[in-house]
């Protein structure tokens, strides 16, 4: 068996654990970093793009919004490609609380949240879907963050600096000697291969899953709870700015447009399974009629996908036990000498998307800590691979590229304009088999579409490019119609489960996927 | 508004099902409108013929598979229809497709055997009639086999096909040829357009022979012309000394233009009217009888009325019928009750995507001579008819031609009875 050592040991390819190994390869750390799927596929890929500003959290979790803000400064600066800058909106609709607004605008300022009332005819001018029963509106700096782009460019980054990231590989058994965590045994669930890890300092950056890879460390009682929200992707931009509505947050109360949908986003509720990804209908409901109440006609809009996550929320004494919006949405660092006494081992949940850097910077400083070595921290100076310039990303730049080589590029994705050029260097880079994983990367597929056309390309193009059998061509097919099959059908209707016959019609009708002799 | 236009019959819908139906009324001596919002299932489909290529398991003999299809599924149309309208459908288009406006392009086969032809991944299809541009690839006769790819058409991919090919037991290669071509994205249309030229066709011949063996045949991506797909296929057989067959693949489907243009030129042939860009928006009733139908078209609304009436707007694909956000499902044509669609708290879909669908059985109810109900001059063909899934059990072309032939029947038995009374 092969035996890898390294300073740290990162489990859990999140934007957290990836930002781990960012941070720590920038201060010359060794890190490796394991997961049991790709890149992202928990939590951090399953949000709704929003990068806070803060005002969502100005009233009631005043330690989160001054995080946020201070976050979404820097990500700006060091992720701009990641980055939209759509601004935000807080709009006081005929649903919400009026007198919320002015308790809003003092939270604000107590946070830093940069807040600025404006006349809501103005806010309806820029964002004419919106209700325009709203009486009054507040713009604020939320953007949104193309987490895929996030995770991959820091990925890229920290490979280029030494760090390994493994994927696909299952943490079988964390070691112990004594009272210290020395490394971790990890399965590849693609090869079955098995290897050893040995480490230095060993961090869980699991999230929802903390408990789980706490226990394998013979540690009980790291509480996380998972809290389901579930989003529905829009197939247009139906607005250009972040709204969201101006009340304590709730169901359903705010749209991000992010790439070229927009999602309309959340839910919240307790449960006990992080792996829970099923969608009831109630949900889904109760998310359109929320969100028509936000942006009337939404219910009749095209609705593309939805989807569910997890988010970690470490349980404290104070927390009640009913509504996990409750808990605080701050992150909580776990020293694991100090708490259970076992050393050479660190806990790293809760928080959310919008603070991973600052989360991956405290880890890393309290790694540094344990290593007894001084290493300074410089991932709020250091722009991300991809990120140099500054520039943050523009809505249109990949149709900008398209239109400049009409005629010599071959585009295998319309809907989302991924050349083919694009896919056979993702392929290359990560020899994956997995065509949802190439959707993650790329985009491919997630447009009107969802794969109608371009997967039947894409599964011809790496059959040929990784010599692929027809077995594995076909299956990985299947398992990507099986999957998205699962975010299409709990929202499908209209003009989307119009699109959804004609794929069927393409995928069993002219294709006949279902009879392969494979 | 101006008044209403009047025929003998209006069909909604240009698909299989409504020019069918359109063209065998103005044969029997009907004036016919065929009205529809835009083209249906051919420019999709795969041009071929698919009467019933599964039943769950593949179906060898259509005529002996139907009556069973037919004693153990009540709500299927082919109870409506019966093997006999069925095989009267099949020789009627026949016969249409052989006197079209493609020269010497003709359609073969019969319900005693399915034809097995490659799909682009690959997998075999069963159909009952395939256009002679399909024939040589019936897998039964097929011995080696060269699958032609371009690089140019990312609609198709030469080697996935081959090796599922081969899984299949055919002793089938992929070869690629780059194609020049003034794009880098062409789909099959374009690259059938450039092979009705005889020169540029006589240049892709040269680039391939080269690549070829002995005793190979060669399948190349549907897109052996558009004009004259016949002319074509000789050329190509006779330049490269070989059997050629065509491998249906992404829209748009090139075999299923030309079946377009065949059911299409018969409707013109016999005296019909075709009014494509005419979404009926609205009607007018007079108690259980639709009188009028009105379109938008053009900027403005138009008034078409008649005796009787065709629906042969499809399903959820062709936007006829609808699943609304309060997961209520319509027709958006006529409002018409529906049979076989799932309410509000009824399982739409279930979980594994390559099961029956629920909902995908969804149609317009009818009665034993498909006449709506609710609208007794309203009879229903092709896809607008519940009880089906087409694509699943390769049904949807003997299901188009059957129920349009027998509206049509339906309709000039009646005109006739009416005449006699009178």
């Amino acid at each position: 068996m092969i035996t890898l050592s390294t300073d740290v040991l990162v489990i859990g390819g999140g934007a957290t654990g990836v930002g781990i190994a960012w941070d720590g390869a920038l201060r010359g750390l060794e890190v490796i970093l394991v997961d049991r799927k790709d890149l992202a596929e928990g939590t951090s890929g399953r949000f709704h793009g929003l990068l806070h500003s803060g005002g969502r959290y100005a009233v009631k979790d005043p330690r989160a919004a001054v995080e946020c803000i201070a976050e979404n400064r820097i990500l700006r600066r060091v992720a701009a490609d990641c980055v939209e800058d759509t601004g935000g909106l807080f709009v006081t609709t005929p649903f919400d609380d009026p007198e919320y607004a002015d308790r809003f605008l003092q939270g604000c300022r107590e946070c830093d949240v940069d807040c600025e009332e404006i006349e809501p005819a103005e806010a309806l001018r820029s964002e004419p879907r919106i209700n325009p029963g709203i009486s009054r509106a507040f713009r604020v700096p939320d953007a949104s963050i193309d987490v895929w782009k996030t995770v991959w460019a820091m990925s890229h980054g920290a490979q280029q600096r030494g760090a390994r990231i493994l994927t696909y590989h299952d943490v079988v058994a964390v070691h112990r000697d004594g009272d210290a965590v020395t490394g971790a045994h990890v399965r590849d669930t693609r090869t079955g291969d098995e290897l050893d890890i040995e480490a230095r300092i060993t961090v869980n950056a699991t999230g929802a899953w903390a408990g789980r890879v706490a226990e394998l460390a013979g540690i009980e009682g790291v509480r996380v709870r998972p809290g389901r929200g579930i989003m529905v992707a829009m197939n247009h931009r139906l607005v250009n700015t972040v709204v969201n509505r101006c009340q304590l947050p709730t169901d359903g109360d705010i749209i991000v447009p992010i790439r070229t949908v927009a999602v309309v986003g959340t839910t919240d509720q307790g449960t006990d399974d992080p792996d829970d990804e099923s969608v009831h209908q109630s949900e889904v409901d109760a998310m359109l009629d929320e969100g028509e109440k936000l942006a009337p006609g939404l219910r009749d809009a095209r609705a593309l996908r939805v989807w569910a996550g997890v988010r970690p929320l470490f349980e404290d004494a104070k927390a009640d036990d009913s509504a996990t919006r409750d808990i605080t949405r701050a992150h909580t660092l776990l020293d694991h000498s100090q708490r259970d006494g076992v050393a050479r081992f660190i806990t790293i949940t809760g928080g959310k998307l919008t603070t991973f850097r600052l989360m991956a910077q405290e880890t890393v400083n309290a790694v540094c800590r344990q290593l007894g070595e001084e290493r300074q921290c410089t991932t709020s100076s250091v722009p991300f691979p991809g990120s140099e310039s500054g520039q943050t990303y523009r809505l249109g730049e990949r149709l900008g590229r398209k239109e400049a080589a009409l005629t010599d590029v071959q585009v295998i994705c319309e809907c989302e304009l991924v050349p083919l050029s694009k896919l056979e260097e993702a392929l290359e880079r990560t020899g994956t088999t997995i065509l949802d994983d190439i959707r993650r990367q790329l985009r491919l597929a997630m447009g009107p579409c969802q794969g109608g056309f371009c997967i039947y390309r894409a599964t011809g193009v790496m059959h040929e490019l990784d010599s692929l059998s027809a077995e594995q061509a076909d299956s990985s097919l299947r398992d990507f119609l099986q999957e998205r099959w699962k975010d299409l059908w709990p929202v499908l209707h209209g003009d989307q489960l119009r699109q959804a016959r004609l794929d069927d019609w393409i995928f069993q009708g002219v294709l006949d996927v279902g009879h392969l002799p494979s | 508004m101006t008044e209403a236009l009047h025929y003998d019959a209006v069909v909604i819908g240009a698909g299989t099902a409504g020019l069918t139906a359109g063209a065998r009324l103005a044969q029997a001596g009907a004036k016919v409108c065929v009205l529809a919002k835009g083209v249906g299932s051919t420019h999709l489909a795969p041009g071929t013929i698919d009467v019933l290529g599964y039943a769950p398991e593949r179906v060898e003999a259509p005529a002996r598979a139907l009556p069973e299809l037919i004693s153990e599924h009540p709500d299927h149309p082919y109870v409506l229809l019966g093997p006999e309208t069925v095989a009267e459908a099949l020789a009627w288009f026949e016969r249409t497709a052989a006197a079209g406006t493609l020269p010497g392009y003709s359609y073969s086969g019969s319900l005693e055997r399915n034809q097995l032809l490659p799909t682009a991944l690959g997998a075999v299809r069963a159909s009952a009639l395939v256009p002679e541009t399909m024939a040589a690839g019936d897998q039964p006769g097929l011995g080696r086999v060269a699958i032609l790819g371009t690089p140019a058409l990312r609609d198709f991919h030469e080697s996935l096909c081959a090796d599922n090919l081969r899984a299949a037991g055919v002793q089938a290669r992929g070869i690629s040829v780059p194609l020049e071509l003034e794009r880098a994205d062409m789909n099959a249309l374009g690259i059938a357009r450039h092979l009705d030229d005889p020169e540029w066709r006589a240049t892709f011949c040269a680039q391939v022979s080269p690549l070829l063996r002995d005793e190979e045949h060669l399948g190349v991506p549907a897109m052996l012309g558009m004009r004259d797909p016949h002319a074509v296929l000789m050329d190509l057989q006779h330049r490269l000394g070989r059997w050629v067959f065509e491998i249906p693949t992404l829209p748009p489907s090139v075999p299923g233009m030309r079946l377009y243009e065949i059911l299409r030129s018969a409707l013109r042939a016999a005296g019909g009217r075709l009014v494509l860009g005419a979404e009926v928006v609205s009607h007018r009733r007079d108690g259980e009888r639709v009188s009028e139908v009105v379109t938008r078209a053009a900027g403005r609304d138009l008034s078409y009325a008649a005796p009787w009436f065709v629906l042969a707007s499809g399903g959820f694909a062709s936007d006829a019928i609808e699943l609304d956000s309060h997961w209520i499902t319509h027709d958006r044509v006529l409002g018409l009750p529906l049979r076989g669609a799932p309410g509000p708290g009824d399982t739409r879909f279930v979980r594994n995507y390559l099961e029956d669908q629920p909902i995908a059985r969804a149609g317009i109810a009818v009665d034993a001579e498909l006449r709506a109900d609710g609208a007794e001059n309203v009879l229903v063909a092709g896809a607008s008819l519940p009880g089906a899934v087409p694509w699943r059990e390769g049904s949807g072309e003997g299901i188009a031609l059957a129920s349009g032939l027998r509206a049509a029947q339906v309709i000039a038995g009646r005109v006739r009875e009416e005449a006699v009374v009178g």
